[in-house]
């Protein structure tokens, strides 16, 4: 028996067992709890790493569930799949290991950060549960299916980030982002509806390999861009994602910004491979880049003004999406123009990939040390923090890793892909280029003010009592760390293993398809 | 090479920034290493200046809080900040009122 | 004309849920009007899968009927209206927890987080 056949049924199977496990064995005790937590989640992240390995080498992975065999995707001689199916090609691996990295070493940060608090089962249980929303809608093949795990994602986050619901903040943040959530997946079903009801398919590929242009499949592209956007926080429709991501707890925060990656490989998704040569015209990518330079600008101004440590980091969120909306929409741009892909739109889809990887990577960090200091000291208040870098050496070092990732400074990873984005967006106009790099300088200066202020100057006599977070924290961060260097001093290794054929895969429509409706398209 | 990464106008190496930083680290570092002829151990020049007043015991009162970082930046784009910070009302139908407005508006451009 | 008539209802009992959730400042009504979406779009869907004359899908031992409305939406509808009740629930939940902190259901008067 073959298991890498199964893969992409276990990369599902195995955060779903741990949903249900955690509440019969949470009263087993902290250690067999923490045991779940953490050993699941690394089952997973192997579980990815093989997918990902598997995909590689072989080629796009297709799953059937229910079928007598699981790689026959039309059985009988069907004309369109009917099961559900999973399609995982090299993106979707791509974004799976990305994603079970950061679920890792939230994981890990977790077990100690949570400590203090009661009902730690329904914790791990809705932490697997938002894992296991988020790898289904990378992996997915079936549009249908992308909304439930979408639901069970979205669900899932609304309760952890009411996780404190002695905080009326949590709670405020978390019914904000109820709302929005709950009308925007509904416009999502209703394009999802119209689509099977002009193609009676619901398989993304099927629906892209039949798909025309014309009025109804407009708005549904409408309809999903919009409601993707959303949950990826582009800029005018971001305003719940700085509320939730600094409400939520710490170890959240990090696998939020791993979910919220997923909308945005739904986005990608369903722009190159649903739609793809049949978008329409440059309307659409034109939207894309220009919510990814709002994004950028914006974010990162109301960031600079913030005080809060978590909530800057959540505005800088909204500021380094809009990179990849950049660089992903000039992709799509010049996605039916062969030379100017060859030219220049295929390094900005590599660049915008890269910047995936990094954002994730370094993000999750960012979160993670806020955390820390927020364990350490009770204070999330930039104005009372100070001299921390004494007393949290280690916490210090990794944050000023991650904040010169994210500031793009050489030699670090984020400098590299944001490196690609400019030398890329500059061929279609120069003021893309421009905008991306004020937002560059910004954000260097606000991770500056959280450096100096919170870490550096003199020691304050309130904090005389601070010591280094627990070894678990210590570890969730770590393994952020190393992915950061990895990336940074070995960048040409990186794009050609992971970026390269994840790209190569966004842009081959034809392929995605292929790899489910065979190759007589 | 491993660290070589061609963006297609230029190329980013890793490692020969790696050389060229710690060639002008050991430079500067050896310049500050040769120091300055006037300076005495164990003087005045010892003493931390803070505008000719004591430095206070608390750390607390002497640092500048995170409030006050960037105040001439915020002074000068004020009007900015007005219509952004205006913006983000934090009011739970305006953030869904938002999302609406943008997709209807995507829907009748795309469909002009 | 008249085969489009479920298609004017959805879209009438949506842009009024969406209405309402603009004009009302409670947050149950709101939690109401949130309701009134989805239920319109899982009518949408049924009404999708609906062939005039259709009988029910199934194959074996149900009459004599050919002609069969589709089963894929009825499955999905299925599915949305239970995430809906999930949904619904979590939402009143919330809604009790902003009660108890914020001693309001005006929805201009929850704005802490701001700016």
């Amino acid at each position: 028996m073959n298991w890498n056949a199964h893969l992409p049924a276990l990369l599902l199977a195995v955060p779903l067992f741990g949903a249900f496990a955690s509440p019969v064995l949470s009263p087993f005790g902290r250690t067999t709890r923490n045991a779940l937590l953490a050993g699941l989640s690394f089952v997973t992240l192997l579980v990815s790493l093989l997918l990902m390995k598997s995909v590689l080498a072989g080629g796009t992975a297709v799953y059937v569930m229910g079928g007598e065999s699981t790689g026959l995707a039309l059985p009988l001689g069907m004309k369109l799949p009917i099961r559900i199916i999973m399609e995982v090609d090299a993106f979707s691996a791509f974004m799976a290991v990305c994603g079970t990295v950061a679920s890792f070493a939230g994981a890990l940060f977790s077990m100690n950060y949570m400590d203090k608090f009661t009902a730690l089962g329904r914790f791990v249980s809705l932490y697997f549960l938002l894992t296991l929303g988020m790898l289904g809608m990378m992996i997915t093949g079936d549009i249908f299916n992308f909304f439930v795990f979408l639901e069970i994602a979205s669900i899932a986050s609304i309760g952890l980030i009411a996780f404190w619901r002695d905080r009326p903040e949590a709670v405020e943040a978390s019914f904000k982002y109820m709302l929005i959530s709950q009308v925007s997946s509904m416009v999502f079903l209703i394009a999802a509806g119209a689509l099977y009801g002009k193609y009676n398919a619901l398989n993304m590929a099927a629906i892209g390999g039949l798909i025309k242009p014309g009025t109804m499949e407009k708005l549904a592209l409408v309809f999903l861009v919009g409601t993707l956007a959303m949950k990826c926080g582009a800029f005018p429709l971001h305003m719940w994602l700085p509320d939730a991501y600094a409400e939520a707890p710490s170890g959240v925060s990090c696998l939020l910004v791993a979910v919220s990656q997923a909308s945005l490989y739904g986005l990608m998704r369903v722009c190159f491979s649903l739609y793809g040569v049949n978008l329409g015209g440059a309307f659409i990518p034109w939207v894309i880049i220009s919510m990814g330079l709002a994004s950028m600008f914006f974010g990162v101004t109301m960031a600079v003004v913030q005080h809060e440590i978590k909530r800057l980091i959540g505005y800088h969120s909204v500021s380094q999406v809009g990179y990849m909306l950049l660089g992903l929409g000039v992709g799509m741009l010049v996605l039916t123009d062969a030379r100017g892909m060859a030219e220049y739109g295929f390094t900005a889809i590599k660049g915008g990939m890269f910047h995936i990887f990094n954002y994730t990577m370094y993000k999750a960090l960012l979160f993670l040390a806020a955390g820390a200091v927020y364990y350490a000291t009770g204070k999330r208040d930039l104005n009372e923090l100070g001299g921390l870098a004494r007393r949290m050496p280690f916490t210090t070092g990794m944050f000023v890793i991650a904040a010169a990732a994210i500031s793009g400074l050489p030699p670090f990873n984020g400098f590299v892909s944001k490196l690609l984005i400019y030398e890329s967006v500059f061929a279609v106009h120069p003021a893309l280029a421009v905008v991306a790099l004020v937002t560059s300088v910004l954000t260097l200066a606000s991770f500056v003010k959280v450096f100096q202020t919170a870490f550096l100057g003199p020691e304050k006599s309130s904090f005389t009592a601070v010591r280094e977070v627990p070894a678990g924290m210590l570890f969730g961060m770590g393994v952020l760390t190393v992915a950061v260097l990895v990336a940074t001093l070995f960048p040409s290794w990186t794009i050609s293993n992971l970026v390269e054929p994840a790209a190569k895969a966004l842009v081959d429509q034809a392929g995605y398809i292929g790899a489910v409706m065979g190759g007589g398209l | 090479m491993l660290g070589t990464v061609y963006t297609g106008f230029g190329y980013w190496d890793v490692w020969s920034w790696a050389a060229f930083f710690a060639i002008a680290a050991a430079l500067v570092l050896w310049l500050r290493a040769q120091g300055r002829e006037d300076y005495k151990e164990g003087t005045d020049q010892d003493e931390i200046y803070w505008s000719g007043n004591v430095v206070p015991e608390e750390g607390a009162d002497i640092t500048v809080p995170a409030s006050s970082a960037y105040w001439g930046f915020r002074k000068a784009m004020a009007p900015f900040y007005k219509v952004l910070t205006e913006m983000h009302t934090g009011i739970g139908t305006d953030i869904v009122g938002c999302y609406v407005v943008v997709v209807a508006l995507m829907a009748v451009f795309v469909l002009m | 004309m008249i085969a489009n008539a479920p298609f004017f209802v959805v879209g009438l009992l949506f842009l009024g849920g969406l209405t309402a959730i603009f004009m009302e400042k409670n947050l149950v009504k709101i939690a109401i009007a949130i309701s009134v979406i989805s239920s319109s779009v899982n009518l949408f869907l049924v009404a999708l899968g609906y062939r005039v004359g259709g009988t029910v899908p199934i194959h074996f031992l149900a009459g004599e009927g050919t002609r069969m409305v589709l089963p894929t939406p009825q499955a999905m509808t299925l599915t949305a209206i239970v995430i809906a009740l999930a949904t619904t629930a979590l939402l009143l939940s919330l809604i009790m927890l902003v009660h108890r902190h914020y001693g309001t259901l005006d929805i201009d008067e929850i704005r802490r987080l701001r700016g």
